[in-house]
């Protein structure tokens, strides 16, 4: 039976450096997509990564089983170290679509204009679409992530959605 | 929109931090765990160190001043013989290693120096082979203000060599 979050987390308080390591190769990978789609940058989803976990390394105490799933912690720290590199980047360019997405045939390329649609949302819509329609959050993780009601976020994603499809011009929509 | 972020999403759906970011995260974590070990281990050698061992204090001279009576002579041709104090023996010290994590700032302190087996070395990343480590090695320990140990670093001289 798989030791949960938790259990990996006492264990690495009393210094198992295996507990460590299995926690983080069990949640690196959604923290590091959460920051890499928000930023489109590769080079910061690695920062934030690794600051993540080492703001878990130094600030475990912080973290209350009673306030939500250690994952939801990891995204919480994620998320305002993302929003502080956006706010001091601002360089990810408006987006505003191509004529028809469907003369771009290969799913390749869908998904990238995809992505660069994602992140020319702003940040307050961006990171609901992230959390709830890529990364398949629960609207009430989401909510403790974002550290707001869960009405707030069911309204910013469906905002998000819709000026999303307008950049994308999808064609039943047009 | 939805099966546009789907594709989004299952294209990521392999994508993570690359390796370096665990190895730096292992080692961040070793470091952290030494520290938090190490400044009892070092405190408790200094208090037996200084409860054991007499630091001898440097003495006073006083010196009288002289001014001379005749004439200043004119410099001899050949240098003057001058007895010169056998040197201690040469040391050399390793940089200091810090014991604490966020420490105060630190305004003064002391230096003691104290004997430790080899052992102690490694737990702050200097390498020593296995077939030593049991010998004593000597180390000076900065304690601080507050009378923690907060930093250390290692001797070698011509008997002791880490």
């Amino acid at each position: 039976m798989q030791p949960t979050d938790y259990e990996l987390l006492v264990g690495m308080l009393a210094g198992d450096e295996e507990a460590f390591t299995a926690l983080y190769r069990r949640r690196q990978g959604p923290v590091y997509r959460f920051a890499l789609q928000m930023t489109g940058n590769v080079v910061i989803a690695e920062d934030v990564t690794q600051e993540v976990f080492m703001a878990l390394l130094s600030k475990t105490a912080k973290y209350d089983p009673a306030r939500g799933s250690l994952a939801s912690f990891l995204y919480g720290v994620a998320r305002n170290l993302v929003l502080r590199r956006i706010e001091k980047t601002a360089e990810i360019e408006d987006y505003a679509g191509p004529e028809d997405i469907l003369d771009d045939l290969t799913r390749r390329e869908t998904v990238e204009n995809v992505r660069r649609a994602v992140l020319s949302l702003p940040p307050v819509y961006r990171e609901a679409v992230v959390l709830c329609d890529i990364n398949d959050t629960s609207y009430e993780e989401a909510a403790r992530v974002l550290d707001c009601p869960i009405g707030t976020v069911r309204s910013r994603l469906n905002r998000g959605r819709s000026m999303l499809a307008q950049k994308l011009a999808v064609r039943s929509s047009v | 929109m939805k099966e546009l972020l789907r594709a989004l999403a299952e294209s990521d759906r392999e994508k993570e931090a690359p390796p370096e970011v665990e190895v730096r995260l292992r080692a961040a974590f070793r470091r952290k765990h030494r520290r938090r070990v190490w400044p009892y281990f070092a405190a408790a050698a200094a208090v037996a160190t200084v409860l054991l061992i007499r630091i001898p204090k440097p003495q006073t001279m006083e010196i009288a001043v002289v001014t001379p009576s005749v004439p200043v002579l004119p410099v001899a041709e050949k240098p003057i013989a001058v007895h010169q104090k056998r040197r201690p023996p040469r040391e050399i010290v390793t940089e200091f290693y810090p014991l604490m994590e966020d420490p105060m700032p630190f305004e003064n302190g002391e230096l003691l120096r104290v004997s430790l087996p080899a052992a102690a070395m490694r737990s702050v990343g200097v390498p020593v082979s296995e077939d030593r480590l049991t010998e004593m090695v000597q180390a000076d320990v900065l304690v601080g203000q507050e009378g923690l140990a907060r930093a250390i670093r290692f001797v070698n001289t011509s008997s002791n060599r880490p």
